[in-house]
């Protein structure tokens, strides 16, 4: 009893600390907060499809089809807000499950190969269309709120605390067990009556609504954004290194990642000017090669945790 | 004048001419896939690491680059040999997932360390033959890119011929078929696995040589490389050596006719090339094939 009762005091402190945060700090961290807590939709979301033994590149490509759906809706056809995300979240759904059963059959590396080319056509379509996305010099929307940190921050709380939910969810319905023997064995899982297509897609589809979330409100937020920056790849891939390094298949792991990470990328960035994305390079490949189950596997030898 | 008869050979000459600095990009990587079961996303980085190397020497020694190419070579084998020995080995088998990320740290630390080193500015190599070009019924060939397609099929002919003839390419392909059969017989895979990234990363340095000649070097030059890289090897069939010639000389000739005859097609080329991709691997439901 007293091992669980530390870990949920653990958890109300965070979560007490996520919703005072901004009422205690000023505008710069406030600003780094949103920034942190929108990576961790990103890399939860990311983690969701790779529950489902999906290595993908496409939440770069949602998040940006998120980004320029609600943005050109809000600014074209003057959709209010909620139905802008609620038309970028729809057609982001429609394209995940097109995806998804065009790339049924592929799995592992080749999945991967797959994902990374979609995310890289819808660049190239946005560069493309000018008419509709503004092109290479990229579109403007109003700013979130007129410029109300404090509600920024509540939105995207609120999308996390939505993603926290679903995730605990897949964590304990049916789902897990479906998820970790799609894992272990594939063919066997299917053998076994799970149905793996529904699972399958079901996860990837998930994964594709979130991104597109993080997506929708980054554009808001910071009110630009050109092709090149919303379907950048390293957004995508920063948030697969956050989900990594802070443990798979878990709702902690990807959240305490995202901290973690961006915190030491932001002390980078201020304190050496200079190339601290090389620093950050190695910090990746230091990871992969030393800490290849995370911080949540360094924080299971901690007895009292678990 | 120019009619459309001109226009399309001379769109058709373009894909061809340029096909072969990606048929020796791509062989590499589909080396390191075929035999090592690699998906090396640091590829592109290696071609432009060599295009500096190649600049570099050229403004102050005044070699030319294509002269170079045995010597470049051998100095990139070496360093894909150490590459493999410090980095990859020890993810091979930690999964796929760890061997993306891992050259993707490795492809933004060599992004960002030429980007500190050598600025952002575009550079390029004005060998005397650079803009020179030879015409023949109204079709321009420019010489340094014909030059540089004849080194590349001479180059794949001489890979190939390593692979079907000789002691080391017969190890190369058993590991790449029967990885355990290999090892029952006595081939040592981990030998294999160093020669096949140390010719991988020579392959990519000299098509980086080549990529200073006839385009220009930047920091971010390589991830294209990479990724139309990855474009061949994927409609080659992945790993599958013999087919990046076909598969190159497609997207060279499908680049440069809708950059001719599409309105603003040279933008839209990059979407075809990943619609080449995924098409693929839909339709090739990715079945990896050995040497």
């Amino acid at each position: 009893m007293k091992k669980y009762s530390l870990k949920y005091i653990l958890v109300a402190a965070a979560a007490i600390l996520a919703v005072i945060f901004p009422f205690i700090t000023g505008e710069y961290y406030r600003h780094l907060a949103i920034l942190t807590l929108m990576y961790a939709v990103l890399a939860l979301s990311w983690d969701f499809a790779a529950r489902a033994e999906l290595v993908s590149f496409a939440h770069t490509g949602f998040f940006g089809l998120g980004a320029y759906t609600s943005a050109v809706t809000f600014l074209k056809l003057d959709f209010p807000l909620y139905l802008s995300f609620t038309v970028a979240v729809l057609l982001t759904i429609v394209v995940a499950i097109a995806l998804g059963y065009l790339t049924l059959r592929l799995s592992g590396i080749y999945f991967a190969i797959a994902s990374l080319a979609f995310s890289e056509v819808l660049l190239v379509v946005a560069l493309q269309l000018p008419k509709v996305t503004g092109g290479a010099m990229g579109i403007s929307v109003p700013s979130l709120f007129g410029g109300m940190r404090v509600y920024c921050y509540g939105l995207i709380l609120g999308i996390l605390a939505l993603a926290v939910v679903v995730s605990l969810y897949l964590e304990r319905s049916h789902f897990h067990l479906a998820f970790s023997a799609m894992r272990t064995s594939p063919s066997v899982a299917s053998v076994l009556g799970v149905n793996t297509v529904r699972y399958r897609l079901s996860s990837f589809t998930l994964s594709a609504i979130f991104s597109c979330l993080a997506g929708a409100f980054y554009v808001h937020y910071t009110t630009t954004t050109i092709p090149y920056e919303a379907f950048n790849l390293n957004i995508g891939v920063a948030s697969m290194v956050m989900a990594v390094l802070g443990g798979l298949y878990s709702t902690v792991g990807p959240v305490l990642g995202a901290i973690v990470l961006k915190i030491i990328e932001e002390y980078m960035r201020v304190t050496i000017p200079y190339g601290y994305m090389i620093i950050y390079g190695l910090l990746l490949v230091a990871g992969i090669l030393f800490l290849p189950k995370g911080l949540v596997g360094v924080q299971n030898k901690w007895k009292f945790l678990k | 004048m120019v009619y459309a008869g001109q226009l399309f050979g001379q769109a058709l000459v373009n894909g061809i001419l340029v096909s072969g600095i990606y048929a020796l990009a791509a062989s590499g990587l589909a080396l390191a896939f075929g035999v090592v079961k690699f998906l090396n996303l640091a590829h592109g980085e290696f071609l432009m690491l060599a295009a500096y190397f190649g600049i570099i020497v050229f403004s102050t020694y005044g070699l030319d680059p294509l002269l170079m190419t045995p010597v470049v070579f051998i100095l990139f084998f070496i360093l894909g040999a150490a590459y493999y020995k410090a980095l990859v080995k020890p993810v091979l088998k930690a999964g796929e997932l760890n061997q993306l990320l891992l050259t993707f740290g490795i492809s933004i630390f060599l992004q960002n360390l030429a980007l500190l080193i050598f600025g952002g500015t575009i550079r390029t190599i004005s060998v005397p033959y650079r803009t020179h070009t030879i015409s023949f019924w109204g079709i321009n060939f420019g010489t340094a890119r014909l030059f540089i397609l004849l080194l590349s099929i001479v180059l794949l002919v001489l890979l190939y011929q390593v692979l079907q003839r000789t002691r080391v390419g017969r190890s190369i392909r058993a590991v790449s078929q029967e990885p355990e059969g290999a090892a029952l017989v006595g081939i040592d895979s981990e030998s294999v696995y160093l020669i096949a990234l140390g010719i991988a990363v020579g392959f990519a340095s000299v098509a980086g040589m080549m990529l200073s000649i006839i385009f220009q070097a930047e920091p971010m030059v390589g991830f294209n490389f990479t990724l139309k890289g990855l474009a061949v090897v994927v409609m080659a069939g992945l790993g599958n050596v013999y087919g990046v010639i076909w598969a190159s000389l497609l997207l060279g000739i499908t680049e440069s006719f809708i950059g001719v005859f599409l309105p603003n097609g040279t933008g839209w080329s990059g979407a075809i090339f990943f619609l080449m991709i995924l098409g693929g691997l839909v339709v090739r439901q990715s079945r990896v094939r050995t040497i």
